[in-house]
């Protein structure tokens, strides 16, 4: 039997699983807040309570995402990119690409059939491609994170958007707004405009399919909806896409719990 | 003409004598840590470093000791001919007793200043370069007699107008396609202009011999440069920023002794190889850097990441006009007549340069094919394609040299930063996965 953990620590949220012999047996995730190694710790001692796991019983621990060092009781790490590639081939074997989005960056690997990256791409210099793009233009539009998205789906047409950048992006909203568009037009066009960058980050790598879309803005059905259209083919989700990188990182501790064995 | 144009319309803005003094000694004292810091991190990553490289350590100091034999050097009547980019014909400024030394800079904190006269989009090696006249920070720069500015890229084109606010400043026009009928003549009457330049500034007449002598200088340095390199094809007996280092202080050494110093650390090497005492465990993941030039001290923070990462890589070959390309190519003579020996020279500062200025009916040609040989040669697991922002030919060059390397099998990663050092984080989650996946592949 291999117990192992995986811990993402992002840059909002920091996420575990626990996985038994190649099953997810608990994920669980909060806000890492102004504490984050007290946090992950935290999140992961509950994590093994539900499990009903004691600590010792987990061989190996590998921590991956933005805030990685903040993990400490960690036995290894792994890069964010690795654990993506590690993930979206365990939810679909026959993934190819897989792009994840989480609130600060956007990234796309490109892994082969045993789960290994062989090239990625990350777009980590501009938040227009990733998920506070959309809290900053809810905010705009007076819209709640999670109404953008059914809101969006609403209209038939975008607005024009221009700008790429967030603050620029900002007062185009602005002047729509004062414009009197739609604002289900305007969501969309916010939409658009991510899934724009982001097509474009992944054309930089080629496209294969399949296409797995990962992290917590593969939730939103407003950039799902704007990036399938945009890259003109079906995209995988698995259920809870915020775990993946925990998962992938989850399944890296088993390998090497087994390797260690 | 000329005059009317002249008068009050220079580019950098006139600045106090005070703020000069204040911002160079800070620069300056901030420049001597970051050397320093580099130093201790590559003494510390590599446990048995060679006796030979305390020499290379020593030298790579802008402010110390080769400053003040320069300086002396002047004093005695040598003139110092300083260039921007490695076009320019060392052998001739070497035969005509003159001191060659390259000036293009690698301090972060003058870029910040070239940003009073340049939008940030601009090439930060450029605004660094501009920024340290402004400051008269290089020693080097400031005593030079005369700076060869080949007009490879706009950056460069634009840089010799703003240094001639202060400089003698000689521009070459290189050709951009190397293979039309005309280009080779058109080229050689460049370097005869130059030559000329040089016999003027100097008053020394570049005969017969001392070319030979110094075209036979340079190809010693070449040689000992390939003996050097050759002991990075197999397993590492050298951190790669140790040789970065040894190969860019031949643009600032004296070319003989530093050619001394280099034989001198390979005897060390070689003895090394024997008993197999590498400087990192022998499967670590081969990387070559390809791009931008990167220029000591401060962008020392790419060969750090990759050197200093978890897992750790190993720089075994560039493909960079700050590195291996300086001294790769000997000039080639024939006949030791004096005809023959400038053809030589035209042709070995042309058709052997591999910079993304040039192009031709298969792309930059040269280039990709430098680029592929070396990656069997040294058995080359990764190449990182570092780009600074600004650099628009690396840039461009980029998306074909991808399809290259991807047909090939080798992963290549776009390493696009600046001349900060505020981004080092984001690089380092970015070198950590490329060099994981490397890593991975090699298990496999």
């Amino acid at each position: 039997m291999v117990v192992s953990a995986g811990v993402d620590m992002g840059t909002q949220r920091v996420k575990v699983v626990i996985i038994k012999d190649g099953k997810i047996v608990t994920q669980k995730q909060n806000y890492s807040g102004f504490e984050p190694s007290k946090v992950a710790e935290q999140t992961f001692n509950d994590a093994l309570k539900t499990a009903n796991i004691s600590s010792e019983e987990v061989q190996h621990i590998t921590a991956t995402g933005a805030g990685v060092g903040m993990v400490l009781f960690a036995n290894s790490t792994i890069s964010m990119m690795g654990a993506d590639a590690k993930a979206g081939t365990y939810f679909f074997p026959t993934a190819k690409t897989v792009i994840d989005i989480g609130a600060e960056d956007a990234r796309a690997v490109k892994c082969d059939e045993n789960g290994v990256m062989i090239d990625f791409v990350v777009n980590a210099r501009c938040a227009a491609g990733a998920g506070t793009f959309i809290e900053a233009m809810g905010r705009a539009l007076e819209v709640e994170l999670e109404d953008i998205g059914p809101l969006s789906l609403k209209a038939e047409r975008a607005s024009p958007i221009n700008a790429s950048c967030v603050i620029f992006a900002e007062s185009d909203v602005v002047s729509l707004i004062h414009k009197e568009e739609p604002k289900s037009e305007i969501a969309r066009a916010i939409f658009d405009a991510m899934a724009e960058r982001v097509s474009s980050m992944v054309h930089r790598l080629g496209i294969s399919p399949d296409v797995v879309l990962v992290g917590g803005v593969a939730k939103d059905v407003g950039f799902v909806d704007s990036l399938k259209r945009r890259l003109g083919m079906e995209i995988l989700i698995p259920e809870e896409p915020l775990f993946a990188g925990a998962v992938g990182a989850a399944l890296i501790a088993a390998r090497r719990a087994q390797r260690r064995q | 003409m000329a005059s009317e144009i002249e008068t009050g319309t220079k580019y950098i803005p006139e600045m106090s004598k005070t703020e000069i003094e204040e911002l160079n000694s800070s620069i300056k004292e901030a420049s001597i840590k970051v050397i320093q810091d580099n130093i201790e991190r590559m003494k510390k990553a590599w446990k048995n470093r060679p006796k030979a490289m305390e020499y290379f350590d020593g030298i790579s100091n802008f402010f110390g000791q080769r400053e003040k034999e320069l300086k002396e050097q002047k004093q005695a009547g040598k003139k110092i001919i300083g260039y921007s980019c490695i076009f320019a014909p060392i052998e001739l400024i070497l035969a005509a007793d003159a001191i060659p030394i390259r000036i293009g800079s690698g301090w972060y904190d003058t870029a910040k200043l070239g940003d009073r006269i340049m939008p940030v989009e601009i090439c930060p090696v450029i605004r660094s370069t501009v920024g340290a006249k402004m400051v008269r920070l290089s020693p080097y720069l400031e005593l030079s007699d005369a700076v060869i500015i080949p007009l490879t890229c706009d950056g460069r084109t634009k840089l010799s107008e703003i240094l001639s606010d202060y400089k003698e400043i000689w521009r070459m026009n290189p050709p951009r396609v190397k293979d039309d009928p005309h280009t080779l003549g058109m080229w050689k009457q460049e370097i005869m202009l130059i030559k000329e330049k040089i016999e003027k500034l100097t008053g020394n007449k570049i005969t017969r011999k001392k070319l030979k002598n110094a075209i036979d200088t340079m190809q010693k340095a070449t040689k000992a440069f390939r003996r050097l390199q050759e002991l990075r094809k197999g397993p590492p007996l050298i951190n790669g920023r140790d040789a970065m280092l040894v190969n860019q202080t031949s643009l600032w050494d004296n070319i003989e002794r530093w050619t001394e110093k280099v034989n001198k650390l390979c005897d060390e090497l070689d003895k090394r190889l024997e008993k197999k005492e590498y400087s990192s465990y022998p499967e670590t993941p081969r990387v070559m850097i390809t791009g931008t030039p990167m220029i000591w001290p401060d962008s020392w923070k790419v060969p750090n990441l990759i050197e200093e990462s978890n897992p750790q890589g190993v720089v075994v070959v560039d493909e960079q006009c700050s590195g291996d390309r300086i001294l790769y190519d000997p000039v080639g003579v024939d006949e030791w007549t004096t005809h023959d020996m400038f053809d030589a020279v035209s042709e070995r500062y042309l058709m052997a340069c591999t910079c993304p200025c040039f192009t031709s009916e298969h792309g930059n040609e040269d280039r990709i094919n430098w680029i592929m040989d070396r990656i069997k040669e040294y058995k080359v697991d990764g190449v990182i394609y570092y780009v600074v922002r600004g650099c628009i030919l690396y840039a461009m060059e980029y998306a074909r040299i991808k399809r290259v390397l991807d047909k090939m099998g080798i992963p290549v990663y776009y390493l696009d930063t600046e001349y900060t050092r505020e981004d080092v984080g984001q690089m380092k989650t970015r070198v950590e996965a490329f060099l994981e996946m490397l890593e991975a592949r090699i298990e496999i």
